[in-house]
């Protein structure tokens, strides 16, 4: 039904169909847990999405004070994520005009993610940054961003997805368990290790014969 | 001191990565996690677009004890953080014990770490298991910091059959 919609939506195109078809080329999702309806859209993230994309990177920095961590910007994530070799890719979601933001935006979330690999399992996906403006949360776009990225894993022939998640977050910890996820640092005793910039140029530099 | 070479990897090398693969596997006993065929190694390192990048380490024939002649290697992948850019992710570091303490792993670092600064990674990221003291070591005296000890991340994954779960119907739209 929905995929007779979509097709009817591109053969028609505007016109006097436009209110009807409009409705309709956005889903309509019931969020069972909040009974609230909201209309939106997911769609592949393009060049032209990085601007509202180093916007909302922007607002989660300064909800949790960490301006200054932030260092890349628009141009940056227009190079890194749209040349021949991206090094990430992106899920935006979207919101009909009459609906938008209180500051005009329309863009309200979005998801990135990049493929990894497993030696032992071979393809992977992995959910970098999910993101979702405070005003529209609770009505089912965050669950249908990472559902989309599972999907996009899958259809590539991944067969894991991986993410982190902060140890203090319980309400996330549990929720994510509670899906089936598993926590391999707790199960498994895995930690997280970073050769930041400084550790990594004393490497690049140093000499082997000395370190061994 | 050993003589080897350290070379990107060829497809002739899938024998020998999946070789290293099961090897580093048994000693973290984890040997039956291993699913990756030669075939996906194949497909995978030496495509259009490869999902992952290899380092080998290879000695002459005549240095080598049990026919073996790559004896070290390092599986990594480009990632992304949207708030610092580019990052190496080292999958899988792995030197025969035989060969061990002879700069070929600190040598293995240098080349991955000269990789990531020519690419103009922020950092390089790993995952080493808490009871790998040794390992730890060895990384935390080159500067590496212990992101899950010191900031609390925790690493989560989601398998093949909640994943179709989680890609449910409704998220097909747009």
């Amino acid at each position: 039904m929905m995929l007779c919609v979509i097709m009817t939506y591109f053969s028609v195109g505007r016109g006097r169909i436009t209110a009807r078809i409009y409705l309709l080329q956005y889903g309509v999702h019931a969020d069972p847990d909040s009974r609230i309806r909201m209309n939106f859209r997911l769609r592949d993230s393009t060049v032209d999405d990085c601007k509202d994309i180093a916007r909302m990177l922007m607002e989660l920095a300064e909800y949790e004070k960490v301006t200054d961590l932030v260092k890349i910007g628009q141009k940056d994530l227009e190079q890194d994520g749209f040349s021949n070799t991206p090094f990430f890719r992106g899920v935006i979601a979207e919101v009909p005009e009459d609906q938008k933001s209180k500051d005009g935006h329309v863009k309200v979330g979005y998801a990135l993610y990049f493929f990894s690999y497993s030696s032992w399992k071979g393809r992977c996906v992995y959910l970098e940054d999910l993101y979702v403006m405070p005003e529209f949360r609770g009505k089912g776009i965050g669950k249908a961003l990472m559902s989309k990225v599972a999907q996009l894993g899958l259809e590539v022939g991944c067969t894991q997805m991986n993410f982190i998640v902060l140890n203090w977050n319980k309400s996330s910890l549990e929720f994510y368990t509670r899906q089936g996820c598993i926590d391999i640092t707790e199960k498994l005793g895995y930690h997280w290790m970073s050769c930041g910039e400084n550790a990594l140029k004393k490497l690049a530099n140093s000499d082997p014969v000395d370190e061994s | 001191m050993a003589k080897f070479i350290l070379r990107k990897a060829e497809p002739k090398d899938v024998s020998d990565i999946l070789r290293l693969i099961k090897e580093l596997a048994k000693f973290e006993e984890m040997e039956e996690q291993v699913k990756l065929t030669e075939k996906d190694l194949l497909e995978d390192g030496f495509g259009d677009h490869p999902f992952y990048h290899c380092l080998v380490a290879e000695i002459p024939e005549e240095q080598s004890s049990d026919g073996y002649t790559v004896i070290a290697f390092a599986m990594y992948y480009f990632t992304y953080d949207p708030w610092i850019g580019k990052l190496l992710y080292l999958e899988d570091f792995y030197v025969m014990q035989q060969y061990r303490g002879l700069g070929i792993g600190s040598k293995i670092l240098q080349v991955l770490s000269e990789t990531a600064v020519k690419t103009r990674c922020s950092s390089m990221h790993f995952i080493v298991a808490e009871n790998n003291t040794k390992s730890i070591e060895f990384y935390k005296h080159r500067g590496a910091t212990d992101l899950s000890y010191e900031e609390g991340w925790r690493l989560f994954a989601i398998n093949k059959m909640e994943l179709r779960k989680e890609a449910t119907p409704a998220a097909k739209i747009g």
